[in-house]
């Protein structure tokens, strides 16, 4: 037998500055109780009525993986034309959203892993009207996962050392069993999670193929779930794999139908890019023209299926599709 | 291998990196761009066997090439025919166990311990001028054993001191400083790669250890604000083989968005390589 040693407090030897969404966990779990439905009850319902009903201005949002594969653009275009306002944003794994919804009026503020600096941002930035804390893609996804495990932080064995740590909600501990320093990162529960799956059934039983970013960890570490999935598949498709489930349904709070919902982006293994589209995007956040761009693709059209129809079209769709041909294995249940 | 006549500096920089690509070895490499092409390359022609991920937890894939533009993450064309599909919580993992021996990354900025910036330039908050924040890299550069730094031969990205640290170098340089913040023992940066150069680290100060054909150790110091420290014998690097540019310009880097975005052109004379 050895002795168990007790110190009486947990000695913290650095403390980032920055300001994180603050941690609840039993908040958490009393907002599960009363709103996540536990019954087995349809949850399919449109992009419209799910941003309406469970995205509100000031919420944080996450968002997976990120504009250009496998986003959820369908949503992310609802929420621009309701015009949600003061968004702060998970951004992560990220080349264009964050600039794409500063550039629509959507966000003040954003968790930084990586997004793309654009003149918007660096705009916002100066002007005080957009503000950044700054951890790594994969501290982000940390985070998510605390916040998905139901704990308020977890050890992280990289940003210590960084002055991204002086900007953050990280701190450095001294870790009462080795005694060797660690870093902490505060847990992370969005208000809210958008994320594209390639199958759903209406209960939101939802199954992601191919590699990803935090799809799961966003999904249950969120008082709020939007799922956008390419196909909706019956109950029973569901339980006859049921190790292909990614997201049981009780985390769910919307499962909106979104064929081509990732367009212009990929969804893998579904469809590949339409790259003039991609490029189309990147020029509007490099050039400051955001504005110009949701004119053209999102706020002309009452659905993003409307979009997909009158500016896409069946033939480059059909195309992209050709195009994912070669590189579909791997995804199927 | 015969020399290649024409060639411009980021082949180069993917060349040298590509050579350094140990057989047997895992590989981190960060986004796009450089890190994947310089692994890629290695691997098809030197390094059979050397594995690489990517942050979306992809392990050791076989990639369909060309990528589609941007597409060099998640997308089926990067994933394709991997040994295992995972997150970007499961890259960050493998790395905190100790499965990754090499990370390769690119940067803003790069101090004398090494220490890398991809936040901002000038003094944190409104007026500095903001880039992207380190994504992969802050976990690569704690994390994998060895870090390799790949960067272009500019005097303000060589400084005494980053304006932030976005990925951890040495930090301070004082022994034992990455492990007082946390970070795994035994880690730290290795190499540091450029069109011009290749630097490692002395006491955890960068040195200057090889140069190109076509530049002086002079011409590379004047590139740098703050100066390395400089090997007794700088070795002369050979320079970009036909078989190492013709594999980056017909299937990996095709659309020439990586080697075309930036630096100049190099060529044979009949006598030797000169800098257009």
């Amino acid at each position: 037998m050895t002795t168990v040693t007790s110190t009486a407090t947990i000695e913290v030897l650095r403390e980032g500055q920055g300001a994180y969404l603050p941690v609840d966990l039993d908040a958490f779990r009393a907002h599960v109780r009363d709103h996540k439905d536990r019954s087995l009850t349809p949850r399919l319902m449109s992009a419209k009525e799910a941003v309406s009903r469970f995205v509100a201005d000031g919420d944080y949002v996450a968002y997976e993986c990120n504009y250009l594969m496998r986003g959820p653009n369908a949503v992310v275009h609802e929420i621009i034309r309701q015009q949600k306002r003061d968004l702060w944003l998970a951004g992560k794994f990220t080349y264009v959203d964050v600039a794409l919804l500063l550039g629509a009026g959507c966000t003040s503020k954003a968790d930084c892993g990586f997004f793309l600096s654009t003149p918007g941002i660096q705009k916002a930035i100066d002007a005080g009207t957009f503000e950044v804390f700054e951890y790594s893609n994969v501290v982000m996804a940390l985070r998510l996962q605390a916040g998905a495990m139901g704990v308020p932080f977890l050890p992280v064995r990289s940003l210590g050392g960084t002055d991204g740590f002086e900007h953050s909600g990280a701190k450095l501990i001294r870790d009462p069993y080795s005694g060797k320093p660690i870093t902490i990162v505060p847990a992370l529960n969005p208000d809210v999670a958008i994320i594209h799956v390639h199958q759903a059934d209406v209960y939101g039983n939802a199954r992601i193929f191919g590699t990803g970013i935090s799809d799961v960890d966003s999904a249950l570490a969120s008082k709020k779930v939007i799922i956008s999935a390419e196909e909706i598949i019956s109950t029973g498709e569901i339980r006859s794999a049921p190790g292909s489930t990614s997201i049981p349904y009780y985390a769910v709070d919307a499962v909106v139908e979104s064929p081509f919902g990732s367009y212009p982006g990929t969804c893998p293994g579904y469809y590949g890019s339409d790259p003039a589209a991609v490029m189309e995007i990147f020029q509007a956040i490099m050039s400051d023209t955001v504005p110009a761009y949701l004119d053209k693709w999102v706020t002309p059209f009452a659905t993003f299926q409307e979009m997909l129809e009158k500016r896409v079209g069946l033939q480059k769709l059909l195309e992209m599709k050709r195009r994912e041909a070669p590189a579909r294995e791997g995804y199927r249940a | 291998m015969t020399r290649a006549d024409a060639f411009s500096d980021r082949e180069v920089a993917m060349c040298i990196v590509a050579r350094m690509i140990e057989d047997g070895r895992t590989y981190w490499a960060a986004g796009g761009g450089t890190p994947l092409y310089s692994v890629l390359l290695g691997q098809k022609l030197y390094a059979p066997n050397a594995q690489y991920v990517t942050e979306d937890g992809v392990v050791a894939p076989e990639p369909l090439l060309p990528f589609e533009p941007m597409m060099t993450m998640v997308a089926s064309r990067a994933v394709h025919h991997a040994l295992y599909w995972g997150t970007m919580n499961t890259a960050g993992f493998h790395a905190q166990l100790g499965h990754m021996d090499y990370g390769i990354l690119n940067t803003l900025q790069i101090d004398q311990h090494g220490n890398i910036n991809s936040t901002v330039l000038g003094e944190y908050g409104p007026g500095s001028r903001r880039f992207g924040g380190p994504g992969g890299a802050d976990t690569i550069a704690a994390c994998c054993w060895r870090t390799i730094v790949i960067t272009d031969q500019i005097r303000r990205k060589f400084v005494k001191q980053v304006d932030f640290i976005s990925s951890p170098g040495f930090l301070d340089g004082t022994p034992g400083a990455r492990e007082r913040a946390g970070l795994p023992a035994d880690t730290g940066p290795w190499r540091v790669v450029t069109p011009w150069a290749v630097y490692d680290y002395l006491d955890r100060r960068l040195r200057l250890i090889g140069r190109v054909p076509w530049v002086t150790v002079d011409e590379i110091l004047a590139e740098c604000e703050w100066k390395p420290l400089v090997a007794d014998d700088v070795e002369v690097l050979e320079p970009p083989t036909e078989e190492e540019v013709s594999l980056l310009r017909t299937e990996l880097d095709v659309r020439g968005q990586t080697t075309d975005a930036a630096g100049s052109w190099i060529t044979w004379d009949g006598a030797k390589y000169v800098r257009a």
